[in-house]
């Protein structure tokens, strides 16, 4: 059982939750981020003071899955989500060590 | 009160004469100047008159040596003799009387309504500038600027404005006030502070009266706000509290007393020969550079905000949390300044209102326009919230002149008043470092002293015979020329008004400044560092403006 943990561009996040729904992930949390990498920020200028805006906005993308879907899971994002450009996202995969549905209080990934 | 001051001031005295003598019956509220709350003896046949401002009523002239005597006494007998005739008409004069200052005090009122909706402008565009964790704060100031700056007009500073401007800028169109009468500093043509009317009891308790201190109290609320966007996201509440009492009570009233309540800047046509007097239409310099300078030695004495200039000396951005607010604030402004302008003719029988409004209207968006070139010529961006503060620009600066100049005049004045303030937010930020959040200084204290200038620059003299009681027969060798600027012909008017508004910037900055020097040095009016970095919001006011997810991290 895995976490998977995703930051992928705003403007792609619909399309990577569609295909993920087509793989039968049992579901997954979205959230607004603000981040950074290497590179720099698109600079803006308020009243005459330049200013590199320090977060850019991406969305989070976290789902918990069983072992055997993980390779699936990350190459359906990757391949989603990348333009080829800079600022494209990371992914992340974690030991998860134990879940639980709280409706029907049964354990595992689903 | 401006325009009231157009009452050509002779005039309503020959009249006043004329009731005390002639006719004690119609006369009875001016021969007795009590005050009248009800409003059922404010407007009689005195009070009509013809489109040009020709009075109804014929006044007995009363100086025999003076060379038309005999021309005014026979108009006068003409005028006696068909009053006898025609009883049915007297009486209808004096229904058309009450009729016409029934509507001036609707028209004043209501103007005085959209002024009062400025503040809802004022607190979206403030708020919306600054940084997210002082909304809480921004909104608390524009509110308590409100309230309290309220109170402290009604309870004196109402008084030391307008309490002895019956005696020479009676506001006719509204029914002239005539219980306000009496200087508590000065007198005649030098005025220095009013007298009557403290908490508008006894002679304010009245229903003209109360038109006006309406009409009034809504400008200097104008005044009161301006500084909320120098001073914010650091000053202590309870210092800004005293601040606004201060422009309530003292700094406002004393200025405005000067030029609108008939005190002696007004009178400077009279008594030493410089043009009308100084003139400030609707409030360039009374409200908005009297606001700005007060802001700005404010801004001086509470120094830039905690990380606004880095330790190189340069500014460093902090952006606008909200630009739909300031965009929608500047809006709301814009129709407030409908009533602004418009109103300060006091009378919708004025007719001069139509070309208040367009001139109005233009100047803003020359200012807009110029504002947001000039931003885009030098940084490559348009910017919005220059684009608003250009707008505001060119309000202010068409504030004074808006009666007495022509439509071209109008677009001139509101492009360079863009210019002025782009050039104004260059100076404050990277030059002189006053840390001033929202531009008012620029905005309202740099706009509106080349406001009152450009009056003196550009007015045609089309408008205003008889302001301050000037030239109401002719003016410069002209009948019915009036207010006239130096590209009109009339030097001294140019004079008068740099000489003042640069007297408004010295006395706004001055007063502020050595007074809040003094408090500053008792208690600080700062918050404390810790508090500044935190936000305000929290540790003064004890809630977020924001609360549903406040966590979030600003994305922008």
């Amino acid at each position: 059982m895995k976490l998977v943990k995703c930051i992928v561009r705003e403007g792609k996040v619909e399309e990577t939750t569609d295909a993920l729904k087509r793989l039968d992930v049992s579901g997954l949390t979205v959230t607004h981020v603000g981040g950074r990498g290497r590179g720099r920020n698109p600079t803006a200028v308020f009243r005459c003071s330049e200013y590199e805006i320090p977060y850019r906005p991406e969305m989070m993308i976290d789902m918990v899955v069983a072992d055997y879907m993980v390779d699936d899971v990350v190459r359906t994002v990757i391949e989603t989500a990348r333009t080829g450009e800079k600022g494209d996202g990371r992914v992340f995969v974690i030991p998860v060590e134990e879940a639980y549905s709280i409706r029907t209080r049964a354990g595992g990934p689903d | 009160m401006v325009s009231m001051s157009l009452t050509r001031r002779p005039r309503f005295r020959a009249l006043l004469c004329a009731l005390l003598l002639t006719l004690p019956a119609a006369g009875t509220v001016f021969a007795q100047a009590s005050p009248d709350p009800a409003g059922i003896a404010t407007g009689d046949k005195t009070s009509v008159t013809d489109a040009g401002g020709g009075s109804f009523v014929v006044a007995e002239p009363t100086d025999k040596s003076a060379p038309d005597y005999a021309e005014k006494k026979k108009a006068y007998d003409e005028f006696q003799a068909s009053a006898q005739k025609e009883p049915l008409a007297m009486k209808l004069a004096d229904g058309l009387g009450h009729v016409k200052i029934a509507t001036n005090t609707a028209w004043t009122l209501n103007t005085g309504y959209l002024v009062l909706f400025m503040q809802a402008g004022f607190a979206l565009l403030t708020c919306g500038l600054v940084r997210k964790k002082n909304a809480g704060h921004l909104m608390m100031l524009n509110f308590a600027a409100y309230v309290f700056a309220f109170l402290a007009y009604y309870a004196v500073g109402f008084a030391f404005q307008f309490g002895a401007v019956a005696l020479n800028a009676a506001p006719a169109n509204i029914g002239g006030t005539p219980t306000l009468n009496r200087f508590l500093l000065g007198s005649g043509l030098w005025g220095f502070l009013g007298g009557k009317g403290f908490f508008l009891t006894g002679p304010a308790y009245d229903a003209s009266a109360n038109t006006m201190m309406l009409f009034q109290v809504v400008f200097m609320e104008t005044a009161g706000y301006i500084i909320v966007g120098s001073i914010c996201e650091r000053i202590t509440f309870g210092a800004f509290l005293l601040c606004e009492l201060f422009v309530g009570a003292l700094l406002y009233p004393i200025f405005g007393n000067w030029v609108w309540g008939g005190g002696w800047m007004s009178q400077l046509g009279a008594s030493m020969g410089l043009g009308h007097g100084y003139v400030d239409f609707a409030g360039s310099s009374v409200v908005h550079a009297v606001g700005g300078f007060c802001a700005m030695a404010l801004a001086i004495v509470l120094g830039p905000r905690e990380g606004k200039y880095g330790p190189d000396g340069k500014p460093v951005a902090f952006p606008a949390h909200n630009l739909v607010f300031v965009v929608a604030g500047t809006f709301i402004l814009l129709f407030g300044w409908m009533g602004f302008n418009p109103g300060s003719t006091l009378g919708a029988t004025d007719l001069r209102i139509s070309v208040v409004a367009v001139n109005t209207n233009l100047a803003a968006v020359a200012g807009s326009a110029s504002a947001l070139l000039v931003w885009y010529w030098i940084f490559g961006k348009p910017d919005i919230t220059m684009a608003c503060n250009g707008m505001l620009a060119g309000l202010v600066a068409i504030t004074a002149p808006c009666a007495f100049v022509g439509p071209t005049a109008a677009v001139v004045i509101g492009a360079i008043a863009g210019a002025i303030v782009c050039g104004g937010v260059l100076l404050n930020e990277r030059i002189l470092k006053i840390d001033d959040p929202c531009g008012a200084i620029s905005v309202h204290g740099f706009c509106g002293w080349f406001g009152a200038v450009a009056l003196g620059i550009f007015a045609d003299g089309t408008y205003g015979a008889g302001w301050n009681g000037i030239g109401a027969a002719s003016y410069l060798g002209a009948a019915g020329r009036g207010v006239t600027g130096l590209l009109h012909g009339d030097a001294s008017q140019f004079l008068v008004q740099l000489g003042g508004a640069t007297l408004c910037a010295v006395y706004a900055f001055g007063f502020t400044f050595l007074v809040f020097k003094a408090v500053n040095a008792v208690k600080s009016m700062r918050v404390s560092r810790e508090v500044e970095i935190e936000g305000l919001d929290v540790p003064e006011f004890g809630m977020e403006a924001y609360p549903e997810g406040s966590e979030q991290v600003s994305l922008a």
